[in-house]
């Protein structure tokens, strides 16, 4: 199909020029649309010889002269036409100068054209002559400003070979200004048009003068200075190779260079050096914001900052071979499909431009949903044989349904496709307007009509002669202006946009209060984009076992320092938690400053030691009111002697309070260490519950048993009595070690006393008796698991039992307890 | 044709003839070619505006960027709108010229202000260092 990849081969032209004119319609039907009835094949050679022939003619002076409208050059052209033989086929004839070149290798580059300089000035003529349209716009150039005139004749060139500048390359300044394009073409079309012919003389002059540059440039003369803009057009004439796919841009390239002439193809120039710049950040699109370490969130593709990208679309080449015939005038800004093909032949777009907006193939309701690619589709069911005027519904559904929101999944909704630019016949074209407040959308209906007369047209005429219009493509302009959607979604609209909500709601009030009287009209709701509140939080890799958590942190998730959990509490709770916080700080005080006067007093042996003669008495004064602090600090209240039960609960409800407890005992007067350890027994129950944590109870032991040794009889069946305590309350003992250990050593004490004291008061009353018996009921009824055994086992209990107990029993409770007349 | 009917876009300004006011109170004249989401402006055939008295001056400067921050107004040119200013246009180096001997004025006022400020011990800070605060 695409014939002209096959230029580089040396074969014969001539054959693949008919061969192909036979063959393929499509090329007959660009000559048909450009060139209009008889472009007839023809063989370059011939032309050529003919052109040279008129090389030493007398030159410019007659053809250039004709400054004449290049209307009045119809007639003329067109008596031109059969004469000069010069008519080829123009998409055979661009291969056929690309074959001319081929000599040197030609790569399938435009721009390194080099002979058949003459065929170039013979097809720019044809173009100019032979179209209506071209020839209007030319001498609607004419008044114009000369450096755009001279350019976009020039630009219509830019697929043409420039012939006249090998031999003259001396010739042509530097960065030519406009007023020398007059100049050069004097020289350099000797063999010219002949001159009735020369309609666009000054235009064809000017290109030619251009090709002239466009040579030098090519031939890499120094990069021009950029003197005035013209200058710099013409710089970025994309003479950089153009990276993409060479068959591709051979077409656009032969796409003829009448497309080029057309304002059309004029914005595409400068675009097209820009090119490169464009295809190199589509090689290597720098990811601005990535975090490429593990656990940062997934990296888009193309962060917010980079332009767009231009897509090949092969539907897009499709269709410019396959153009639909479409009458060529109707003047279009906007390029459809994505740029990258800058050099679209104005039919492809017109056909692209036309067809949808003629056809309207949607029901009104639709409007211009449908995005780039949508149309890009449809275009291409339609090229590709649809009968005329039935749209692609297969296509439609398919598209609307499968339809990626134009601008990405973030928007809320769609927005109309933009590019309908300056197409003033068009219908009017209905934006997505849906998020719009439904009195608002009214007005703007009527602005666009009002506006849509009378502005149009003189813009679109001001800009088809900017050669530097459409830098910006659409899809850039899109991209800008879906940023600028995305910054307008709203969770909360009120809060966003409270003036504008407020505004169109007092207007509907106000309207409705108007109305009121006629007719009572529902109230319209108000639709605005609302975007659904999703929470993004990210949470950072963790791995299990680590310290800490990975310091990963990137713009989208900066790093959290400090893990702050949040907790509510109701009040009741809250109080609650309060007051225990408070009491237990109480106590964490209490035992503080205990445990301060502790430590002064546990200092006071060393110190006295080394206290000089004069500072021993009234360090002994410190030590004993340290003393009797530490013992008042005991007490519940100051005025009353006794040790606090609850103090002492209290303080040993905390670990460092046992501590201290079991640091302080000996310190304390017997008295007041005695009741402390009753404290202890008599709440044994409750401290073994406390200190199920920390288990921390055993401390006591030591302390408690010297306490314990110290102890009168009748102390101690005290002690034993407290230690059984209510009922069941030996049970409990029994479970806890320390409990264990502490009836062990009251048992053994007493035994000791016994023992050693025949005559001890133990045995006075009954009470100790009748005690040890329950004990020992209890430890044979308590079962072997819940016994707890005990820190140690003094040696006397055994002798203690046998005393209380008979043999039988004796026996149990020694396998019980494990306790042997041997063990120590 | 905006794109986003009911908002404010450059989008639509874009191949137009543009007049802007920087923040440094230079005038550009240009036609703008290129937007982006920060009022980023690029500018073609861009042309230097300078204003003395009744008197202006055009100086080319080919193409600009703008950052956006720095744009004060921007204002599309009318290019049907009949030109009936006053303003009479002089060449490049009377108009800079015109525009030293301003400067230099403004500044021999302003001395003379400062110093008649500090005599007083007052001192207004200068509006350059404002835009810090």
């Amino acid at each position: 199909m695409f014939r002209f990849q096959s230029l580089d081969e040396d074969c014969t032209l001539e054959e693949e020029d008919e061969g192909l004119v036979e063959e393929e319609d499509e090329i007959n039907q660009f000559n048909d649309d450009t060139f209009g009835a008889g472009a007839i094949d023809d063989d370059w050679q011939e032309e050529h010889k003919r052109l040279t022939g008129l090389d030493k003619g007398d030159g410019l002076g007659g053809g250039m002269g004709g400054e004449s409208d290049l209307g009045g050059a119809e007639d003329s052209s067109s008596t031109y036409l059969p004469s000069s033989a010069g008519h080829l086929p123009l998409p055979s004839s661009v291969p056929s100068l690309k074959f001319s070149l081929s000599s040197s290798g030609l790569p399938p580059d435009v721009e390194d054209r080099g002979g058949g300089g003459d065929l170039a000035e013979s097809l720019a003529r044809l173009i100019l002559e032979a179209d209506p349209a071209i020839a209007g716009v030319g001498a609607a150039e004419r008044p114009g400003p000369s450096p755009s005139s001279s350019r976009s004749s020039l630009s219509a060139l830019q697929g043409l070979d420039r012939p006249r500048v090998p031999p003259q390359p001396s010739s042509i300044p530097h960065p030519t200004q406009p007023h020398q394009h007059s100049h050069h073409p004097q020289h350099q079309l000797p063999p010219g048009p002949s001159a009735p012919g020369l309609p666009p003389g000054a235009a064809l002059s000017s290109m030619l003068s251009y090709q002239q540059q466009q040579h030098l440039l090519r031939r890499g003369t120094a990069p021009m200075a950029q003197m005035n803009s013209h200058s710099i057009w013409e710089n970025s004439m994309g003479f950089g190779p153009v990276s993409v796919s060479p068959g591709l841009i051979t077409h656009m390239e032969d796409s003829p260079l009448m497309s080029i002439i057309k304002e059309v193809g004029l914005p595409k120039q400068p675009p097209q050096g820009r090119n490169d710049g464009r295809d190199l950040s589509e090689r290597v699109p720098p990811p601005r914001s990535s975090s490429p370490v593990i656990g940062s969130p997934p990296v888009r593709a193309v962060p917010i900052g980079t332009p767009p990208k231009q897509p090949m679309s092969h539907a897009l080449n499709h269709q410019i071979h396959h153009p639909t015939a479409v009458h060529v005038r109707a003047p279009i800004q906007h390029r459809y499909p994505p740029p990258f093909p800058e050099r679209v032949s104005p039919n492809t777009l017109l056909n692209i431009a036309n067809s949808p907006l003629c056809r309207s193939p949607f029901p009104p309701g639709v409007g211009s949903v449908l995005s780039q690619i949508q149309r890009v589709q449809l275009l291409n069911s339609q090229v590709a044989g649809f009968p005329h005027g039935v749209p692609a519904p297969p296509l439609l559904p398919g598209c609307g349904g499968g339809f990626r929101p134009f601008f990405g999944p973030p928007l809320g909704h769609r927005i109309g496709p933009p590019p309908h630019g300056h197409l003033n016949h068009a219908p009017p074209i209905r934006h997505n307007t849906t998020h719009l407040h439904p009195q608002h959308r009214r007005m703007l209906t009527q602005r666009m009509q009002n506006r849509g007369g009378d502005r149009g047209r003189t813009g679109g005429d001001r800009r088809s002669r900017d050669p530097y219009s459409n830098l910006m493509t659409q899809k850039e302009k899109e991209w800008v202006t879906k940023i600028q959607m995305m910054q307008l979604q709203s969770t909360d609209p009120y809060l966003d946009d409270y003036y504008y909500q407020n505004y169109y709601e007092k207007m509907e009030k106000r309207q409705e209060r108007e109305r009121d009287s006629s007719k009572k009209e529902h109230a319209t709701k108000l639709i605005t984009p609302q975007v659904a509140k999703v929470e993004h939080t990210y949470r950072p890799v963790q791995f299990a076992g680590s310290l800490g958590k990975l310091t990963v942190s990137s713009v989208n998730n900066p790093r959290k320092m400090i893990d702050a959990v949040v907790t509510t509490r109701t009040d009741d709770e809250e109080k609650r938690e309060k007051q225990v916080w408070n009491k237990r700080r109480q106590i964490l005080y209490t035992v503080e400053k205990m445990y301060s006067m502790l430590l002064e007093v546990q200092d006071f042996e060393k110190r006295f030691v080394q206290a000089p003669e004069e500072d021993r008495e009234a360090l002994l004064e410190q030590h004993k009111s340290n003393t009797m602090q530490l013992c008042s600090s005991l007490r519940e209240k100051e005025w009353d002697d006794r040790v606090s039960d609850e103090q002492c609960v209290m303080i040993m409800s905390v670990r460092k309070g046992k501590r201290l407890i079991s640091r302080l005992l000996p310190f304390l007067p017997s008295p007041q260490a005695a009741a402390v350890v009753m404290a202890i027994s008599r709440n044994l129950p409750a401290l073994a519950k406390k200190d199920k944590q920390d288990q921390v109870l055993c401390w006591l032991v030591g302390p408690v048993s010297a306490v314990i040794q110290s102890l009168s009889s009748s102390a101690l069946t005290d002690l034993l009595q407290e230690l059984q305590g209510s009922e069941g309350q030996l049970a409990t003992v029994l479970h806890n070690k320390f409990g264990v250990t502490l009836l062990y050593l009251i048992l053994s004490e007493g035994e000791r006393m016994q023992s050693s004291d025949p005559n001890c008061q133990l045995m006075d009353d009954n009470r100790w008796t009748e005690l040890v018996f329950s004990v020992t009921r209890e430890l044979l009824s308590v079962p072997s698991s819940s016994l707890s055994p005990p820190l140690f086992t003094p040696p006397n209990l055994l002798s203690l039992f046998s005393r209380y107990v008979d043999r039988q029993r004796l026996e149990l409770l020694q396998d019980k307890l494990q306790i042997t007349s041997l063990s120590s | 044709m905006n794109y986003v009917p009911g908002t404010a876009s450059l989008i639509d300004d874009i191949d137009k003839k543009h007049l802007v006011l920087l923040r440094d109170g230079r005038t550009l004249i240009g036609y703008l070619r290129s937007i982006d989401q920060f009022a980023n402006l690029v500018f073609h055939q861009t042309v230097e505006r300078i204003h003395v008295g009744k008197k202006f001056g055009d100086i080319p400067r080919g193409i600009f960027i703008v950052r956006g921050e720095n744009v004060v107004l921007l204002g599309e040119i009318d290019m049907e709108k009949p030109c009936d200013t006053v303003l009479q246009q002089v060449s490049i180096e009377e108009i800079l010229e015109e525009q030293r001997l301003q400067q230099q004025a403004k500044q021999e006022t302003d001395k003379v202000k400062m110093q008649a400020l500090k005599d007083r011990g007052l001192a207004i800070p200068k509006a350059d260092n404002l835009d810090e605060y």
